[in-house]
């Protein structure tokens, strides 16, 4: 089937979120795949809320422009979305509240009535609206009513009660008046079990598998649901959550418990990382691991918080004073942010060094789908490396910054009996001293740089290509959440018969300067896509390999891609 | 047992007559006399002339940024809490810089020992103005004289929740012992704010300065009574200097409150491993 998008909106603070994550769910539970997004804005009432669920038996991995079912709970929904509906998109309101002109398939379904007849409350009109447009999927209430009662069990049987009658209610109401309007497109299939992640969620259950023992943050849009969900596991993992004074607090809080020996990360937006800066270069010098979450929102200073922009990979590539080393990985969809969070871990121990993990607000809080399976895997597959962490000393005076071959130093847990040792912000001696004699200093700087090359050599990932970059006309370049919009790119223009690939980059900093320049061939048509303005990962690309990606799709109001806007580009 | 040389680092590099001479050698002994060794202790240490101690004794060690000592402290004890902390840092790092910290640090109450090195200015940076300067305080980055009143740490412990709450003078080594010692038995957030003269920069906060204007509590001043505490700590404005045990009491630490530390310390603790149980809650 072809990607199917049901819309709803209304008024902030009315339960759109919620009823649209259970529609995600419902669907995934019925054998579907669902990519979701939520559009919010920075307030908590009075404000336009809507949510987007696409849905197909294939694969989905991005949003899409026309809008097969509108649910509009006022008339603002209407208004504003009606320039993507067709002639055969259903519209879902109730005439009550206002009705329009407009060649759609009106679905008049009386909510404010069966609210007021049943003594319902405002926030109950989703649920008639979800039952409706189920009846409309030629969908059941199956996994419906099992959500309402985990979801408002603990709310008491008299809400359940009402929610379910609700649920039914709208159901009903289209089963008898628009039958003719009803499409086969939720019957129940096989499938494997699948997870409804967010990258936000993929994030804190990676930092759960990877076994970090401390999150610290202060809440900022669009992190802020990661220490949510932290939070509420520590009594079940162990974790803790701490939500410090302020982002500086945050991060020197994370420095001092890696420095103590345990996993550590912390996570942010754009101005709390700006204010996190120095700390990050005092764990480059103090050689402190540590995982920064960092999820992109358009700035600049407050920009526009609730929705989406890439456009800090400059800011975090370069963030902090002086010259040291870190790593930076960008994962595309939630499945790499499982991935990659874990290898973050490790990374930050074996290179005892800030590692950053870029999302953005897409990424953050659209939800994906994840077989359950292959989250298994990659939990049986992952092994947690601390590197060269020791909590012994063997013969002779421990140093703590030992010049070594790889750069790496071993890293001894403080507490370790008959030990100590300084780990120090100051340039410093083996031992960890200050100094400011020349040679060492030298020293400690070839020291620190060489764990990079020892990084590229053994830890460095090359992009991933989807597609034949070969066989290909055109080859689009990109990191992060704009992956999954130029996956749906590649897959419409292959019903048009024309090859395309995606060369997307994971590790994006540093690169590995040879081995990249091999995919990039002359004669051939690249596009950097990139969801900033500036096209902040083509320059990283010239300056650090000397490509130069000239034909560019950038985007920067705030808006994530969508797939029809690259393909109309391409003409 | 540890003697004073196992946790002498190199040789101090602080001005000949300087307090920190003074505080570091009460802190060893201090150290000493409370049976620790070097590997039994976590330092923080602000960046400064009192911050540099870092190298001239022998402990688990974090030479930090400017003002940053106190998160970082927080970030050991949450990881290790059976591990004694200690943030030795200088008025200006503390008060300045790291005024939010401090502020909040008190208010968690945190099991620290934090150990202000209190010479109202900027040494290390060749002697601007503090915010424990005195109003009208002139140096070279307020040649006029500072605008505002000097800000006063005690009241600001005092309000904020801290438990424990002393001031010594570098003058007076034993004292110093004497406190260090009360503050290390202690659990929760401690502050010692250490009045000592620079004398380098300082013309105005001299030894002959606090020996006229500092004075011992006496033997029956109750530590236990907060409105005498703020009583005393008001003296400041007065620029009359109580030394001694200001104000203590006994209150759960916040890592005595983390259900999460009740049995091990966060990194003595056993990974979890159970993910179905967080995985269901996506399906």
């Amino acid at each position: 089937m072809s990607k199917y998008l049901w819309k709803i909106g209304g008024e902030a603070g009315f339960g759109i979120m919620t009823t649209g994550h259970t529609l995600s769910k419902i669907i995934c539970r019925r054998g579907y795949h669902v990519y979701d997004w939520a559009q919010y804005p920075s307030l908590i009432r009075g404000g336009h809320n809507t949510y987007d669920v696409v849905f197909s038996d294939e694969t989905v991995t991005g949003l899409k422009w026309l809008i097969d079912c509108l649910v509009c709970l006022n008339k603002e929904t209407f208004d504003l979305h009606k320039s993507r509906l067709s002639s055969e998109s259903l519209v879902v309101y109730d005439k009550d509240d206002f009705d329009f002109d407009g060649n759609h398939i009106k679905i008049n379904i009386p909510i404010n009535k069966i609210l007021k007849d049943l003594n319902g409350e405002m926030i109950m009109r989703n649920t008639i609206a979800l039952g409706a447009s189920l009846a409309l999927m030629g969908g059941d209430l199956i996994e419906f009513n099992d959500m309402i009662k985990t979801q408002f069990g603990r709310k008491g049987e008299k809400v359940v009660e009402s929610n379910l009658r609700f649920a039914l209610e709208g159901f009903t109401f289209v089963k008898k008046n628009y039958a003719d309007k009803i499409k086969p497109l939720l019957e129940c299939k096989e499938c494997d079990k699948k997870l409804v992640l967010s990258g936000n969620e993929a994030f804190s259950l990676g930092s759960i598998i990877a076994d970090c023992r401390l999150y610290a943050a202060y809440p900022m849009t669009p992190a802020t649901s990661v220490q949510t969900v932290l939070s509420s596991w520590q009594k079940k993992t162990g974790i803790i959550s701490r939500h410090a004074e302020d982002e500086i607090a945050v991060i020197n809080t994370a420095i001092g418990s890696a420095f103590a020996g345990a996993r550590s990360s912390v996570g942010t937006s754009g101005g709390g990382f700006a204010l996190m800066v120095e700390a990050i270069s005092f764990a480059g010098a103090a050689e402190i691991p540590l995982v920064i979450f960092l999820s992109q929102r358009p700035g600049p200073a407050t920009g526009i918080p609730t929705w989406t922009e890439q456009g800090d990979l400059l800011f975090a590539v370069h963030a902090g004073h002086g010259e040291f080393q870190k790593i930076v990985l960008s994962p595309g969809d939630v499945e790499e942010m499982v991935e990659l969070t874990l290898e973050a871990y490790n990374l930050a121990d074996v290179y005892q060094l800030p590692v950053i993990i870029m999302s953005d607000m897409l990424l953050s809080e659209a939800h994906q789908c994840l077989k359950e399976n292959r989250m298994d895997e990659m939990i049986k597959t992952y092994s947690v490396n601390k590197g060269k962490t020791i909590d012994t000393v063997s013969q002779g005076k421990y140093l703590r910054y030992k010049d070594t071959e790889d750069g790496i130093s071993p890293k001894l847990i403080p507490g370790t009996k008959d030990s100590y040792y300084l780990a120090n912000s100051y340039e410093h001696d083996e031992l960890g001293r200050s100094t400011e004699d020349s040679n060492v200093r030298i020293k400690q700087v070839n020291k620190r740089a060489r764990k990079i090359s020892t990084y590229l050599k053994n830890d460095f990932a090359l992009p991933k290509i989807y597609g034949d970059i070969n066989t290909s006309e055109i080859v689009f370049v990109s990191w992060g959440s704009p992956k999954g919009a130029i996956l749906e790119v590649i897959k419409e223009m292959k019903k048009k018969d024309i090859n395309s690939a995606l060369i997307h980059f994971t590790h994006i900093y540093p690169l590995a300067k040879e081995e990249i320049k091999k995919l990039f061939v002359s004669g051939k048509r690249y596009i950097l896509v990139e969801n900033n303005s500036e096209a902040q990962f083509g320059k990283l690309l010239l300056a650090e390999t000397g490509i130069e990606i000239k034909e560019k799709i950038l985007k920067y109001d705030g808006r994530p891609f969508w797939p029809e806007e690259i393909l109309e580009k391409l003409t | 047992m540890a003697t004073i040389q196992d946790f002498n680092g190199v040789n101090p590099t602080w001005c000949s007559g300087c307090g920190n001479h003074g505080i570091g050698i009460a802190l060893k002994l201090a150290l000493t006399q409370m049976n620790l060794d070097p590997s039994q202790i976590a330092m923080v240490f602000g960046i400064g002339c009192s911050g540099n101690m870092a190298d001239f004794i022998n402990v688990y060690a974090l030479h930090s940024l400017h003002g940053r000592a106190i998160p970082n402290a927080i970030g050991i004890k949450l990881a290790n809490h059976k591990l004694p902390v200690f943030v030795i840092a200088g008025d200006g790092d503390t008060y300045g810089e790291g005024g939010n910290h401090f502020l909040h640090a008190c208010r968690g109450n945190h099991d620290i020992k934090l150990i202000t090195h209190c010479n109202s200015l900027y040494g290390l940076t060749t002697g601007q103005t503090a915010p424990t300067s005195q109003k009208g305080f002139r140096s070279k980055s307020t040649p006029e004289g500072s605008v505002e009143i000097a800000l006063n740490p005690l009241i600001i412990a005092l309000y904020s929740g801290a438990t424990f709450i002393a001031q010594a003078y570098a003058g007076d080594t034993p004292q110093i012992i004497e406190i260090l010692k009360k503050g290390i038995e202690h659990k929760g957030f401690v502050l010692i704010n250490i009045l000592q003269p620079c004398v380098t920069f300082n013309k105005i906060n001299t030894y002959q300065y606090y020996k006229d204007k500092v004075y011992k509590l006496p033997a029956d001043y109750d530590k236990t009574n907060f409105d005498e505490a703020i009583k005393k700590a008001n003296e400041l404005s007065a620029e009359r200097y109580p030394l001694g045990v200001i104000y203590e009491t006994n209150k759960p630490t916040f890592t005595d409150q983390l259900s999460q530390l009740q049995e091990k310390a966060l990194i003595d603790k056993e990974r979890f491993t159970d993910f179905s149980d967080l995985i269901k809650e996506f399906i």
